[in-house]
């Protein structure tokens, strides 16, 4: 098992199945990357580089969702 | 310092009156940095019109306001704004409204749609930012752009504020020490699930005491 801490919460992929970006984990978390503010390791990744930001097992992902209304 | 000390012109109610009342009310330390200080507000619709009124009260003495769009009648049920100003411009709609709580508030008012690039000019002097969007992709882009173009600065959005009731849902978490966001973080619009100006306002009341203890104490220590 491989772990990403996202949130503050691991989460366990099979060997081999973490996902490759963030853009990955993100279609694996089933959302939208439009509202996402995401954060790796500390470091504000911005949704252009979603694609290209490689995900390594162990790495503290927060992942910061925005709904709409205001 | 009574207020009726305050009350000294004989033509109306001047910005040094208001300013005496302010004085009076918080002290002259937190009012100096109250009027002192300077906070940029992205959007103003719902939470914005909100926010922007709400810290003009407080004695904010400097906003700087943006939003492209016009003041509809679809907009009255949650916005500060009045019937007689359908029509205007949500940007001198508003600064009008603010200049009648504080007659010499200083107001840079932009009617723009803001993009990253915009954000990053006209927001330059803010000493805090108000994320006031509806639209969870224009959330986002505020937010990345400030917490990765404008290193140091703090940002106060709102996510999580539709329909009714539920208020004590809403709650203000300091996500990081320059992101702050106010609301229930999961009820967003859909169809049958409106906006209410009730738990908007909270949402928007608790950015807008979250801004004034940014401003006055430096950080949420108290707060969250």
């Amino acid at each position: 098992m491989e772990v990403l801490k996202i949130n503050g919460k691991d989460r366990e992929f099979v060997k081999g199945k973490l996902p490759d970006s963030v853009s990955e984990l993100l279609d694996v978390l089933g959302v939208d990357q439009a509202t996402v503010v995401a954060e790796v390791d500390g470091e504000i990744i911005e949704r252009n580089d979603f694609s290209k930001t490689a995900l390594s097992a162990g790495q503290k992902i927060e992942l910061i969702r925005f709904v709409g209304g205001g | 310092m009574a207020f009726e000390s305050c009350d000294k012109s004989e033509h109306g109610f001047s910005g040094d009156d208001f300013a005496c009342v302010c004085a009076s009310n918080l002290g002259e330390e937190v009012y100096a940095k109250l009027s002192g200080g300077c906070v940029a507000v992205a959007g103003l619709g719902g939470l914005g019109s909100v926010v922007s009124a709400n810290l003009a009260r407080a004695g904010v003495g400097r906003l700087i306001i943006a939003d492209f769009d016009i003041v509809e009648a679809s907009n009255l049920n949650r916005q500060q704004y009045f019937s007689d100003q359908i029509g205007m411009f949500k940007t001198n709609a508003a600064k009008q409204n603010l200049l009648r709580i504080n007659p010499d508030i200083k107001v840079d008012s932009h009617c723009v749609k803001l993009g990253a690039e915009e954000i990053v000019s006209l927001f330059a002097d803010a000493d805090v930012i108000a994320e006031c969007f509806d639209k969870p992709d224009q959330k986002q882009m505020i937010v990345e752009t400030v917490l990765a173009k404008m290193k140091g600065k703090r940002i106060v959005a709102a996510s999580g504020m539709a329909g009714f009731g539920n208020s004590n849902a809403i709650q203000t978490k300091a996500v990081s020490e320059n992101l702050i966001i106010a609301g229930d973080m999961e009820t967003g619009i859909k169809p049958g699930l409106g906006l209410y100006a009730a738990r908007v306002g909270i949402a928007a009341n608790h950015q807008t005491n979250a801004i004034l203890e940014l401003l006055i104490n430096g950080s949420l220590d108290g707060g969250v």
